[in-house]
């Protein structure tokens, strides 16, 4: 009984003295000792190397140590519900990835809404892009797209979990063709060697996994408007509305304040110069935003969805 | 290629990838921290390093760590890592003969053997291997693992009925959780924390450490240890002459270990279990397995740590990580602004080929780390049940919480482990359910896409053609009828 009273007076002593070290500077500002890091899709795919590239700017801003776990699955919806449940402390981020959260939590009893969570912000997005293995009969999309008619149905087309279903079935309905859809778990790291050993016939993903893999796939439609130019001389279909965003979030509920410190210290880290580089050299669009800016994007992307 | 070797072996080269196999003995023989955590975990303290040492250092710890899992596999069968399942299978019962230091001695030299037949293959066949490689897609994958399930007839003991149950308890475990293939949630009985479905790790020390720490409570009276610590002075010598009195037998290990890892999803755990069970279909003397025979550790551990330099040729080919760990160093890679890939090794052939040679070295330190340390390690039997028990639960919960932070975790490992220490009660044995969550992540998954892929082109084309579903589909049905012409006959005899 003695020692707990005595326990409690030091513990109180100790922790006033901490208060007054820590001065008035601390009052309700960000205060974690550790930042978790959620990656929902497999080690070395495209949100892992985010967040390592991220993470020596994040941990210096920050002046915190940055962990990050994999939580992966179900396209990507695992890590997702993770964060979702994560206490709303700013201690634990995740990668966040457009339209896949979006797509996603449609899926039954996932358990999040995509405008529940904190976004902080999207660094950088890369457009989608249709390629076969090297040594595929269709090196073009016009032979592709021969090929595909020849035989409705028969051509294979992996893609990432269900949101990559919903890409796959877009450019369908523009290129007038019909092919089957392959599901591939565990995000692009296991797609690549189906592809490079021919188990499918194409695989829709990012442009950046087609810079990436440039030396066993080659791309040979690009999803949008514009070039990219890593992949010189690819054809871009403007119907195609097949963008991947990559950024930052927070569990559902984060104070303002939080999402502030930390939408500065991604920006700090986002602008880093090697960053940017790798970005540009790995097919990447760059992208600093606002939480406005952020909030105003996501309410966008998740109204073109909602349809 | 030479210059290479001379760089492998400059001293900084050698100093770094030492302390990683040093870092390797902790991580491997702590169950729950596997070398995926360990590598992970030293990344950080790589990046002041130059990149040959760097990487030298995060390979000697994911080699060290495929041997090190062994020694709680052997010693209170409990795998430190799920590579070394099959390794406590003959492992322990050496234990609990008094050969606990043949078991230590010789699952560091297969590993070390197994090693550096895989930075062989790493350095000399990484081209014609992937290619091979390459020929593997979901429905060999899915065949892979049926064949790899086919080791239940061997390990059921007296029941294939139980066996084949309690793989599928493992299957149906590891399919808990959010589907791969599409945003379902499978058994998950509404509680948001099995989303995220049953952790590998933590199911695997429920299976085995908690089972085998109920028991020593209620053998406490009757034993004061797990087994009786015998130190032969000789024993390391005669070890190595026992196993390299199998030629045969070890590099058929090798072969199927740097096979099995070269699989872009496959990986050291079912490198070993494959291994081992063509160790028993190809033995004539097969009635000490399971029992004690050291070919079974052999076997397993020849076979993982092959494994281990084998996964990065699909990293240094194709830009793929081979496992877990393999990834990890292809994230330190890419930190580094390195493409891991076929540009790698035209742009930095000096840094992929130093990285296969330091593999290849670090085979060896890890043999001489390995003797060094195995009277040390081999005395964890001398302490008394009373102690033993109580620490080796301890190491199950922080091992079950540690490898996703989840508290979780630790629950569902405990009532894992229950429920497998009631089973055995009723002769299940613990080893197919095990089986069972290694395998499900392979065998489910592809077997979805496969099907996706027979949409296009036909179930007859996809699963029932091609020369590697062939062969696949003839060794599992060569597995079966080998164990039922056998019990057919045991049978007969017995009447």
């Amino acid at each position: 009984m003695k020692i707990s009273l005595i326990m409690k007076g030091i513990t109180a002593s100790v922790f006033g003295a901490a208060l007054l070290l820590t001065g008035t500077t601390a009052n309700a500002a960000w205060n974690c000792k550790e930042v978790t890091f959620i990656v929902p899709y497999s080690p070395g795919g495209g949100s892992d190397q985010m967040a390592r590239r991220l993470q020596p700017g994040l941990e210096e801003a920050l002046g915190v140590s940055v962990n990050i776990v994999y939580k992966t699955g179900g396209g990507g919806a695992v890590g997702f519900s993770e964060l979702h449940r994560s206490k709303p402390d700013g201690c634990t981020i995740s990668n966040v990835v457009v339209p896949n959260v979006i797509i996603s939590s449609q899926g039954e009893g996932v358990g999040y809404k995509p405008d529940d969570f904190a976004y902080i912000g999207m660094t950088e997005s890369s457009a989608g892009a249709l390629m076969v293995p090297q040594d595929s009969p269709y090196q073009t999309i016009e032979a592709f797209i021969a090929g595909a008619k020849e035989k409705p149905g028969m051509l294979t087309v992996a893609g990432t979990g269900g949101s990559g279903a919903d890409r796959w079935a877009q450019l369908a309905e523009v290129l007038g063709i019909e092919a089957t859809y392959v599901p591939v778990s565990g995000g692009v790291g296991k797609m690549m060697p189906m592809l490079a050993g021919s188990h499918v016939d194409a695989a829709a993903t990012g442009a950046n996994h087609a810079t990436k893999h440039k030396a066993i796939v080659n791309a040979i439609l690009l999803a949008g408007p514009n070039e990219v130019s890593t992949l010189p001389g690819v054809p871009t279909e403007p119907d195609w509305n097949y963008v991947v965003t990559w950024g930052i979030m927070a569990p559902p509920g984060t104070p303002a304040d939080y999402v502030e410190a930390l939408n500065a210290a991604l920006n700090t880290a986002a602008s880093a110069p090697e960053v940017r580089d790798a970005l540009l050299k790995g097919g990447y669009v760059p992208h600093i935003q606002t939480v406005a800016e952020v909030n105003a994007f996501m309410a966008d992307e998740i109204a073109k969805l909602a349809d | 290629m030479i210059e290479a070797f001379f760089m492998a072996i400059s001293p900084s080269y050698l100093f770094y990838m030492t302390i990683g196999v040093l870092l390797g003995l902790v991580v491997g023989t702590l169950p729950g921290l596997t070398a995926t955590m360990g590598t992970a975990l030293l990344v950080p303290f790589t990046f002041g390093l130059p990149t040959g040492e760097g990487i030298a250092m995060l390979g000697g710890l994911y080699v060290c760590a495929m041997f090190s899992d062994a020694i709680p596999a052997c010693l209170v069968n409990t795998p430190g890592t799920p590579a070394a399942m099959a390794t406590g299978f003959d492992g322990h019962p050496m234990v609990k003969q008094g050969r606990g230091q043949e078991a230590i001695v010789a699952a560091c030299f297969g590993s070390a053997l197994g090693t550096i037949f895989g930075a062989i293959c790493y350095l000399l066949l990484a081209w014609p291997m992937i290619a091979i490689a390459l020929k593997f897609g979901p429905p060999q994958f899915f065949w892979l693992g049926i064949f790899a399930l086919t080791i239940i007839g061997s390990l059921a003991g007296d029941s294939i009925l139980k066996g084949l149950a309690g793989a599928a308890i493992g299957i149906m475990i590891s399919c808990i959780g959010i589907s791969h293939a599409a945003e379902v949630n499978r058994y998950t009985l509404n509680i948001p924390e099995l989303r995220g479905g049953v952790s590998l790790v933590a199911a695997l020390i429920g299976v085995f450490a908690v089972p085998q720490v109920l028991n020593m409570i209620l053998n406490i009276k009757k034993e004061e240890f797990v087994a009786e610590y015998k130190s032969e002075p000789g024993v390391i010598l005669s070890t190595i002459k026992k196993v390299m009195s199998t030629p045969i037998h070890n590099l058929r290990s090798a072969v199927i270990g740097a096979f099995i890892g070269i699989l872009p999803g496959a990986g050291s755990p079912i490198a070993a279990i494959v291994s081992y069970n063509e160790a028993l279909r190809w033995s004539k003397d097969k009635s000490q397995y399971g029992k004690g025979d050291i070919r079974g550790v052999t076997a397993s551990e020849i076979a993982n740590n092959a494994a281990a330099p084998a996964a990065m040729i699909p990293l240094v080919t194709l830009g793929v990580p081979g496992s877990a760990p393999a990834a990890v160093i292809a994230g330190a890679l890419m930190l580094r602004g390195l493409n891991p890939g076929p540009e790698l090794f035209a742009t930095d052939g000096s840094l992929v080929y130093s990285f296969g040679w330091s593999l290849l070295i670090a085979g060896i330190v890890v043999f001489f780390i390995g003797m060094f340390a195995t009277p040390l390690l081999t005395r964890i039997i001398k302490i008394p049940l009373r102690v033993l028990a109580p620490l080796i639960m301890f190491l199950a919960i922080i091992g079950a919480y540690a490898i996703r932070n989840n508290i979780f975790d630790v629950y569902l490992m405990l009532l894992i482990g229950v429920f497998v220490f009631l089973v055995r009660r009723i002769g299940f044995h613990p080893g197919p359910i095990g089986l069972g969550f290694i395998l499900g992540p392979i065998i489910e998954p592809n077997l979805v896409q496969a099907l996706y892929i027979s949409h296009a082109v036909g179930v007859q084309k996809v699963f029932f053609s091609g020369s590697v579903n062939l062969i696949l589909i003839a060794l599992s049905i060569l597995s079966v009828s080998a164990v039922a012409i056998s019990k057919f006959r045991s049978k007969n005899n017995t009447n």
